[in-house]
């Protein structure tokens, strides 16, 4: 617990409050500065150890400030190299990542064929500051592999998106030869590696989600209470009170489903994407709130409101859909009552 | 906090007795006097083995116990769904916390043990008047020599029909502050002029009563506190309740899923894509009402307990009880609007209608939602009270 609060203290000092999206390049560096890099990583590999809940506290933080370095694809990254058994020079691989260099896991599908000699051709979706990255690390069906960012065959194209916090971009493979060297994991390994990335991928995005929440709930209420209208601040009335209070109370359950998660061994599938839609439609439905309450200013990009709504309406996308997650939930709940 | 083991010894004990000795086909058997009997017997079993007031102090048989044992003393009655003891719910909480924290020894004497023994309580607090704003009460106190006279009327007491003593608010004066003028006495329901009329709710439910009061005699021996200061001391009846209640009802509402899950077979909508998102959605909302009583429980264990905590867990668990009954209404289809017997003492019993309309219990009763959304507001956010001193134009 203890660990928790110097963590919260530090990001706190790092990145504080009223510093919105601030710089992606300085950010990036003072992040490997923290260490946090290394966060979850095992300290066998010379990392930090913590566990789920001091990433998700990490990442609750950064939400709160929408950072704009990539922490999240970087950590799901570092947790592939680490958990690797086929790749070469793991641990100079895990050495160059802890001093900052950018080896990001893909956020959005892979649609890529292998042709007969192996050569890889197709689509890897949602890479993230790809601008930024040496590697990319690519789950396709039954593997994981490391691709170079300036292999023959590759390329980087950005997808500007209506979430100015962030730059992603298509990674184009085009008969890309994957060096053997670079597989990260196959097979049995790969399925275990991918569930264990599902689960933290998940507690993240909640994370980050629940933490812009917080930020935009209170940028609204104070807002309420600065601004004045009919000779009273507008956080006197009682029809918007209540609109405030139903999102804290929202907030409040979405973040108990979270933390309890991040507590647990274990978690279905189902329920960590259940647990991270609830954030995200959270985040969606307070950002939603917060330009509606902000009035006329809220439209404006003079306001900083925007900047929470279109990162929540992102997040809503990653690492499946509300609907999906919504359908599995229903269908194992209906299983476990058979 | 507890040690780990001794929680697990009681929870394993818990579960021996409950499998000897919890209540059969208590939903089937149990309406009106006959539930209320049920409830009493049930309560007298619990008590002999040691479990109804694991919140009364240690010197109470069955008392002492820490919030983390009573959290699984609660968590086990419910995974046996047993019955919820509502008839007893006032005399353990309201009454007994009351008259620990502001009566006098006679006093306590003569009726904490009688509690032990079966005898119950109803609140007469609200009234027609008064609901959110309780201080306005306007049943009338005047001293007479030994006793004040009583007139006036009191409504939503829960089970008051069956109560044998009342914990009443009354106004002993008018003028000056409106909290100043009210005192808190205890009302023997037997009394001459007392008369209870239940109250048919919506869904055929006689949960509560109104109690008319008419040149009814108590005797200032049986005043809780000083003339003028029951405010105060209704503070401490009303502080005695918040958190395991909701912890109990949140993990029932989650054990009676299947009930839904039932329901969406026997209609044959096991593979109807939007009733499974909403069910999965429903699902993970209750999911997070029982992480949030949890959390509550944990803070108030741990003594970080904040102002408005909660009003977050009321709301949310009320909220829950509506969706989840809203969906088995809609899913039910007409079958739910033909009219069937109802299940007294439960609120997820799988007649959906009625459920539906008894959850608006929880967002109406024990303070209401928009009274709780106040609460969040202005003490957990600090946004300002509305200026007081409207006049009618």
């Amino acid at each position: 617990m203890i660990a928790l609060d110097e963590l919260r203290d530090a990001a706190h000092k790092a990145f504080p409050a009223d510093k919105i999206a601030p710089p992606r390049d300085a950010s990036w560096q003072l992040i490997a500065e923290m260490g946090w890099l290394m966060l979850d990583l095992p300290e066998e590999h010379g990392g930090l150890g913590l566990g789920r809940d001091a990433a998700a506290a990490i990442h609750f933080e950064m939400g709160r400030v929408l950072s704009t370095a990539p922490l999240i694809p970087a950590l799901l990254g570092m947790q592939g190299v680490a958990a690797s058994d086929t790749l070469a020079d793991k641990q100079a691989w895990i050495e160059r990542i802890c001093g900052g260099e950018y080896v990001p896991l893909h956020m959005l599908a892979a649609r890529v064929e292998a042709d007969a000699t192996g050569a890889l051709s197709g689509t890897v979706s949602g890479v993230f500051e790809a601008d930024m990255a040496s590697n990319v690390l690519v789950g396709l069906a039954n593997r994981y592999l490391l691709v170079p960012c300036h292999a023959a065959g590759v390329t980087l194209t950005e997808r500007p998106l209506w979430d100015k916090t962030h730059r992603v971009f298509d990674m184009e493979l085009r008969g890309y030869v994957p060096g053997p060297a670079l597989t990260v994991a196959e097979g049995d390994a790969a399925r275990a590696l991918h569930d264990a990335i599902s689960f933290s991928a998940q507690l993240a995005l909640a994370a980050d989600s629940l933490g812009g929440a917080n930020a935009a709930l209170e940028m609204t209420v104070e807002y309420l209470k600065v601004r004045k209208q009919f000779d009273r601040p507008l956080a006197m009335f009682q029809a918007l009170k209540h609109r405030c209070a139903d999102l804290k109370a929202q907030i409040a359950a979405a973040e108990a489903l979270m933390w309890s998660l991040a507590g647990s061994e274990a978690a279905s599938a189902a329920a960590l994407g259940a647990m991270k839609t609830l954030a995200n439609e959270t985040y969606a439905w307070v950002t939603e709130e917060a330009i509606q309450l902000h009035g006329g200013i809220g439209l404006t990009e003079e306001h900083q409101c925007h900047l929470y709504m279109k990162r929540a309406a992102l997040n809503l996308q990653l690492c499946g859909g509300a609907d999906h997650w919504r359908e599995a939930t229903g269908r194992a709940a209906l299983a476990n009552f058979a | 906090m507890t040690d780990q083991t001794a929680l697990d010894t009681l929870r394993l004990n818990l579960r021996q007795w409950l499998a000897a000795n919890k209540p059969q086909g208590w939903r089937e058997i149990a309406q009106h006097q006959a539930f209320a009997e049920s409830q009493r017997a049930w309560f007298l079993k619990l008590v002999e083995a040691g479990y109804a007031v694991p919140h009364w102090p240690s010197e109470w048989p069955g008392g002492g116990r820490t919030l983390a044992e009573q959290k699984v003393i609660y968590e086990e009655l419910a995974a046996a769904d047993c019955p919820r003891l509502l008839l007893s719910f006032v005399s353990t909480y309201h009454a007994a916390s009351t008259l620990m924290e502001c009566g006098c020894a006679e006093q306590k004497a003569r009726y904490l043990p009688a509690i032990l023994k079966g005898e119950t309580w109803c609140q007469g607090f609200s009234e027609p008047g008064a609901g959110s704003d309780l201080a306005a009460i306007r049943t009338k106190a005047e001293r007479k020599g030994d006793v004040y006279v009583i007139n006036g009327q009191k409504v939503w007491s829960t089970m008051a029909q069956y109560a044998d003593k009342c914990l009443l608010l009354v106004r002993t004066a008018s003028d000056g502050p409106k909290q100043a003028g009210i005192t808190f006495l205890l009302m023997d329901m037997k009394a001459a002029g007392v008369s209870v009329r239940p109250i048919k709710q919506i869904q055929d439910d006689e949960e509560f009563a109104e109690i008319f009061l008419d040149d009814v005699e108590v005797p200032v021996s049986a005043r809780v506190g000083e003339e003028g200061a029951g405010w105060a001391v209704a503070q401490a009846t009303l502080a005695s309740e918040r958190g395991l209640t909701l912890m109990e009802l949140t993990y029932r509402m989650r054990g009676a899923l299947w009930r839904l899950a039932d329901l969406i077979r026997t209609n044959g909508r096991e593979n109807d894509q939007g009733v499974l998102r909403d069910f999965g959605g429903l699902v993970t909302q209750i999911d997070a009402a029982c992480a949030l009583a949890d959390q509550f429980l944990v803070n108030r264990i741990g003594g970080i307990e904040r102002v408005g905590d909660a009003s977050l867990v009321k709301n949310t668990y009320s909220r829950a009880l509506r969706a989840y009954s809203a969906l088995g209404v809609r899913i039910g289809g007409m079958g739910e609007q033909y009219r069937a017997p109802i299940t007294f003492g439960d609120l997820n019993t799988g007649n959906w209608m009625a459920d539906f309309m008894n959850s608006y219990a929880w967002t109406i009763a024990g303070g209401s939602e928009e009274v709780q959304r106040n609460i969040i507001a202005e003490r957990m956010l600090g946004m300002p009270r509305e200026p007081k001193g409207w006049v009618a134009p």
